[in-house]
């Protein structure tokens, strides 16, 4: 169910801002820093939802969440040590490909190629990623 | 403004991907430098639903896997399927052959190990006869593997224990569609499931189990919230999350469940009377043929009321899920080992397929009773080319003289070769060779001191020195390998070619992607040169290579209604799977068995539009099974019950996923799922250790508090070799199918 709630939209950029800053400030030191977790460690869920608690309800309501596509198999390890290299945003062509080339080349064909695939499917935002039972945010918009 | 809470989420992290896009460039690199030289056709290692692969491979090395978009999965994976490629290449690879000396496995040629094996085969089979040697193989061999070994079994050295790991985990469904349809294997194929309105889950955690087949099932739901979905289970899984009704009950009542759905089906004249009245037959428990009158006063034990006090659910809920079910435009079901694994798992399965010949939800699109497989393999390894005791290829009996004879006809042998009695099953071979009654064993592609029930027994049994024990096991960690005598290296899933068939009948190749590692051989070389070295008659392994194996398949099939014939090795080179039967070449595979105008094997102008061929009558069964507890039931000592599954990042014995880092870290060890009121009356704490124990063993495992489990309930997780919880399980079997009832054993628990 969607819960309105009353917020400016000036708010709105200056959540959008602080994200980019803090991102991107991150981003250009080399790479996203991540706490380093121990060998032991349970999946990443159990942990991201006391420290990232949005992010992992967004995933956990989503098809992905549903389906137990856990964060591990698009993102990697946050030590490097996983089968796919750790990857903040994950990359099309080497871990969404692994399920979803059809839709890929589908789309392709129709809106040709697109470098941002993030830019109409947006992150943690389509039903991938929020709310399986509701229709794809590029698809409603 | 108002704005909606998507809204807001949507905004910031669209900022935050176009930060993080940035960032990580390196390894978007990295990934570009693995692009693959080329994708060969495969099929997923793991479960049953056997869904396809593609193969990425450069520089001679499997670098990625992607879902195969012609195969049923239509180019999805589930987690495990995806993080295939590091298990191909993990450190404990057995990359050459091993001879235990002074209790050390130490590294040897592959002719010394193979003349040693021979030597032992040879003398057992002299001094003892040929039923004191045996073979074990498995639902993850590749068919022509499993066809290959139970031929020179059976008709090479004339010993018919033939068994493998599929008997702890299918007998039951074999058991069930055989004495419901007389033929084995669902009717209906996953097909049903885009077209059901209804789905009735029981004893299976599908979403954990067969991820692919419960995202199409999830898929479904979230495309039209008026499908409905029923879970039967007394774990509240991720399966229930999709869930209509999640009907929680006391384990192993849920015969009284079945029966009474059944009841309340009658009671408001759901039954489709038309079509039981023309294509059923009631048959009594023991085998007497009735009229439906007396189905309606067997039922009359099982009234909603009587039900809920043997379960526990509440007659209204009974009520309410028998309507769903009969009401549904199409309802199909689906089980797997919570049926399976009880001493009672061939009524179990009986009394599902009973609603759905009562309600006439059977033989149309959407409307299917169908079994899980547990294994990529086992339908279409073990079951069809019969790799078990007491089976022939496409479903001839040992014990029956005319299979026997017909068999020996179509392989050119002289009639008597097959010995006529059946061998001895999973449960009494491991007793006969823990007791030294059988010499010798051929264990392929299992890890049975993992696996088996009560497994101190057979892990005991398997450090005598009087019997001698071959293994060809890909992984050094292994449980079993501990206790081999031998221990060969065989080639791996992509480093071969042959064939899976998964739980809808479907058979896919799967190509050979890249070398075996070092001195690897499939499992077809390493049989075929045991069968040389034992002097087996030339005449029973006529093969040059795995493809002829294949072709005498579909000989051997051709005249039977499983009919192979028309899947040739250039069409299956070609397609992502066809299912049996598929009797020509331009036949496209059948999707539904005994309806006329789908199934083959019906004359297109056969009078009625159903036939239940594998009955003489051509009437499929509704059985009156009755309720009867587990073999162990919870008491005073012992008050609480065990059960024992998967979770979704682990298969089987964890030999191949405790080798991907993600799924290890994902659950490194094994836990126990203690309900929150147990948990409490016990002062058990989430995290702490808990004692669990039966009255086979005593281990301790840490707690996991939840509302999954019901109170009473404790389930444990099978993967972890550190922690065998099967060293706590049951070994009483099905009278019928002769498949253990692990599901259920009686259990007191207490902090640590």
């Amino acid at each position: 169910m969607k819960s309105r709630i009353s917020i400016p939209k000036s708010i709105i950029a200056a959540i959008a801002a602080l994200f980019l800053c803090l991102l991107a400030g991150q981003a250009s030191a080399g790479s996203i820093k991540h706490l380093k977790a121990p060998d032991d460690a349970a999946d990443c869920y159990e942990c991201h939802k006391k420290v990232t608690p949005r992010i992992a309800q967004n995933w956990y309501e989503s098809k992905h969440g549903v389906a137990l596509m856990k964060c591990f198999v698009c993102h990697g390890q946050p030590d490097g040590k996983g089968s796919i290299p750790f990857m903040v945003v994950p990359e099309p062509k080497a871990v969404c490909r692994k399920c979803h080339e059809p839709a890929m080349i589908r789309m392709e064909k129709k809106f040709g190629i697109d470098p941002d695939c993030y830019k109409c499917h947006v992150f943690h935002q389509n039903s991938l990623h929020h709310d399986a039972y509701g229709k794809s945010e590029s698809k409603s918009n | 403004m108002k704005v909606t809470r998507r809204e807001v989420l949507k905004t910031a992290a669209a900022a935050s991907a176009m930060a993080a896009i940035g960032g990580p460039l390196t390894t978007m690199a990295k990934a570009a430098d693995n692009e693959p030289e080329k994708w060969v056709k495969s099929v997923c290692r793991f479960c049953g639903t056997g869904c396809g692969v593609m193969v990425g491979v450069k520089g001679g090395k499997v670098v990625t896997v992607k879902g195969d978009p012609n195969n049923h999965n239509k180019g999805f994976l589930c987690l495990k399927g995806a993080l295939m490629p590091p298990i191909v290449y993990s450190k404990d690879r057995v990359t050459k052959p091993y001879i235990r000396k002074n209790g050390k496995l130490e590294p040897a040629t592959w002719d010394e190990a193979m003349s040693l094996v021979a030597s032992k085969f040879k003398t057992a089979i002299k001094d003892h006869g040929p039923t004191s040697v045996a073979y074990y193989g498995s639902g993850q061999a590749l068919t022509e593997e499993t066809y290959l070994a139970s031929k020179i079994w059976k008709a090479g050295l004339g010993s018919n224990n033939v068994e493998g790991n599929p008997r702890l985990c299918m007998a039951s469904a074999v058991g069930g569609y055989v004495t419901t349809f007389g033929k084995d294997e669902p009717c209906g194929s996953y097909d049903d499931i885009d077209a059901a309105t209804c789905f009735f889950i029981i004893g299976s955690n599908m979403s954990e189990c067969h991820p692919i087949l419960f995202k199409r099932v999830a898929a479904r739901k979230q495309a039209d919230p008026n499908v409905k979905v029923i879970v039967v289970d007394p774990r509240k899984t991720n399966t229930a999350r999709i869930a209509d009704e999640h009907v929680s009950f006391k384990p192993g009542t849920d015969l009284a469940i079945l029966n009474a759905m059944a009841y309340v089906i009658i009671q408001e004249e759901l039954d489709n009377q038309r079509f039981h009245n023309k294509y059923v037959s009631f048959m009594t428990n023991d085998k007497k043929k009735v009229g439906f009158d007396e189905y309606v006063k067997f039922l009359e034990d099982y009234t909603p009321e009587k039900a809920e006090k043997i379960s526990g659910v509440p007659a209204a809920q009974i009520r309410k899920i028998a309507l769903m079910f009969a009401e549904a435009s199409a309802t199909t079901s689906f089980w797997c080992m919570g049926l399976n694994q009880r001493i009672r798992g061939v009524w179990a399965n009986n009394l599902v397929s009973n609603l759905h010949l009562l309600t006439g939800q059977i033989g149309k699109l959407g409307a299917s009773p169908f079994s899980l497989t547990g294994q990529p393999n086992a339908c279409g390894g073990v079951r069809d080319t019969g790799g078990l005791c007491h089976l022939l290829p496409a479903g001839r009996l040992i014990k029956k003289p005319e299979h026997r004879a017909q068999l020996e006809k179509q392989w050119g042998l002289k009639a008597g070769t097959i010995a006529p009695k059946p061998g001895l099953h999973t449960i009494a071979l491991w007793n006969a060779f823990s007791e030294g009654k059988v010499k010798a064993i051929f264990v392929i592609c299992t890890n049975p001191a993992h696996s088996l029930p009560n497994v101190n027994i057979y892990s005991e049994g398997m450090k005598r020195k009087d019997n001698f024990f071959v293994l060809s096991e890909p992984f050094m960690d292994a449980e079993t390998v501990k206790y081999c005598d031998v221990l060969l290296p065989p080639a791996f899933w992509c480093e071969k070619r042959g064939t899976y068939g998964c739980s809808e009948r479907r058979y896919s190749l799967l190509m050979k992607s890249v070398e075996p590692m070092g001195e690897c051989k499939p499992d077809f070389d390493i049989l075929m040169d045991f069968a040389k070295r034992m002097d087996v008659d030339p005449k029973v392994v006529p093969y040059k290579e795995i493809d002829d194996v294949w072709n005498e398949w579909r000989e051997v099939s051709s005249i039977t209604p499983y009919n192979f014939k028309g899947i040739t090795r250039a069409r299956m080179e070609k397609a992502s799977g066809i299912r049996w039967p598929c009797p020509t070449e331009d036949h496209p595979g059948t999707r539904i068995r005994y309806v006329r105008g789908e199934d083959p094997n019906i004359p297109k102008d056969y009078k009625n539009k159903y036939h239940f061929y594998g009955k003489k009558d051509g009437r499929a069964v509704i059985w009156f099974r009755p309720y009867k507890g587990a073999a162990e039931e919870p008491d005073a000592d012992y008050p609480m019950v065990l059960t024992t599954g998967r979770v979704i990042d682990h298969w089987h014995t964890g030999t191949m996923t405790m080798k991907v880092p993600e799924l290890r870290r994902s659950f490194p060890k094994a836990y126990v799922e203690v309900n929150v009121d147990d948990a409490k009356k016990a002062g058990i704490k989430n995290g702490d250790d808990v004692i669990l124990e039966t009255r086979r063993d005593t281990m301790t495992f840490q707690a996991k508090v939840s509302d999954v489990c019901r109170p009473g309930l404790v389930f444990v997780p099978w993967y972890d070799a550190n922690l065998l919880i099967n060293k706590l399980t049951l070994n009483a079997f099905d009278k019928g199918s002769k498949q253990p009832e692990y599901k259920i054993c009686a259990i007191r628990i207490k902090k640590a």
